[in-house]
């Protein structure tokens, strides 16, 4: 009974923490993405902000719903402290689709791995969430190339941003990918490699000739 | 910003339910086509569509253009 109580700890703890970011994440591509460099990118960002918001809404309700809470649900004024400082701090668009992107990447090798453990009580509540995150990664990672590729002073900026944001999601993935409550509890699967992924999937990006459409 | 990278225009089909017409809905302008994809789900995004596609407008095999409606832009054509 105690080893469940603390891993159902440690899941609110992770659900919080993908809730926090993407809170914070939507409220940054409302503020940051409203002044976006072309329409298509703007309106993309305020809409991509409603689905942040609404990932984060069903997941504080989750975890919630998990503490034990009854009857309506309290009102969300703020995160629960638990978003990367990096997200927090984003304040332009270089910033902003270096967090979305690395935020995203790591939230998405999470919730795999979660829907991968197939714990009843998860698998559910995470399946639309997963599918609807694949076009934040696509819209992301589309516009991390082209700063990647741009000219002057904006890709080693960009690269900058990147170095500040990777550190705390890779320290948060190394403590999942650790959790022991977690594993023992069914929630996670023994033997994920969240960190080795994550660092792929950034490596890639960095080496990748671009793809877009060069002028 | 973006001065290695061009835009292409994008037009934006759709059918609102199975056995409906396809519809042109409007255009995209964007760097790759995953993007064009990205833009067009967000952006027209006023109906439950039952398929949604972009086509680069240079990838369109025109068989018949309307021709001008001036004789000045047929001279210049």
């Amino acid at each position: 009974m105690a080893e469940q109580t603390a891993g159902l700890t440690s899941l609110v703890n992770l659900i919080e923490r993908i809730a926090d970011n993407k809170y914070v994440l939507g409220d940054r591509l409302v503020e940051v993405g409203i002044s976006g460099p072309n329409l298509e990118a703007t309106l993309s960002a305020i809409a991509m902000a409603q689905g942040e918001l609404g990932h984060a809404r069903l997941l504080y309700n989750w975890s919630f719903d998990l503490k034990g809470l009854k009857g309506k649900k309290p009102e969300i004024a703020s995160q629960s402290g638990k978003a990367f400082p990096q997200v927090v701090a984003i304040r332009n668009w270089i910033e902003l689709i270096a967090a979305l992107y690395t935020v995203n990447v790591a939230l998405e090798l999470v919730l795999k791995a979660l829907l991968e453990a197939n714990h009843a009580d998860v698998v559910h509540r995470i399946h639309k969430l997963l599918k609807e995150q694949k076009e934040h990664i696509i819209y992301s990672r589309g516009w991390a190339q082209q700063l990647l590729a741009d000219g002057g002073t904006i890709p080693a900026r960009f690269n900058e941003s990147l170095d500040k944001v990777l550190p705390q999601a890779e320290a948060w993935l190394q403590s999942v990918e650790d959790s022991a409550d977690l594993i023992s509890s069914g929630y996670l699967p023994s033997g994920t490699n969240l960190v080795a992924s994550f660092q792929k999937q950034i490596a890639e990006l960095r080496s990748a000739r671009t793809a877009v459409n060069a002028g | 910003m973006n001065n290695r990278v061009s835009r292409n225009e994008y037009d934006v089909f759709t059918r609102i339910k199975r056995g409906d017409n396809l519809v042109h809905i409007g255009t995209v302008e964007a760097e790759t086509d995953d993007l064009a994809k990205v833009y067009a789900t967000y952006i027209y995004d006023e109906e439950d569509w039952v398929e949604m596609c972009v086509v680069r407008r240079d990838h369109i095999g025109w068989v018949r253009h309307p021709e001008g409606l001036f004789k000045k832009e047929e001279a210049g054509a």
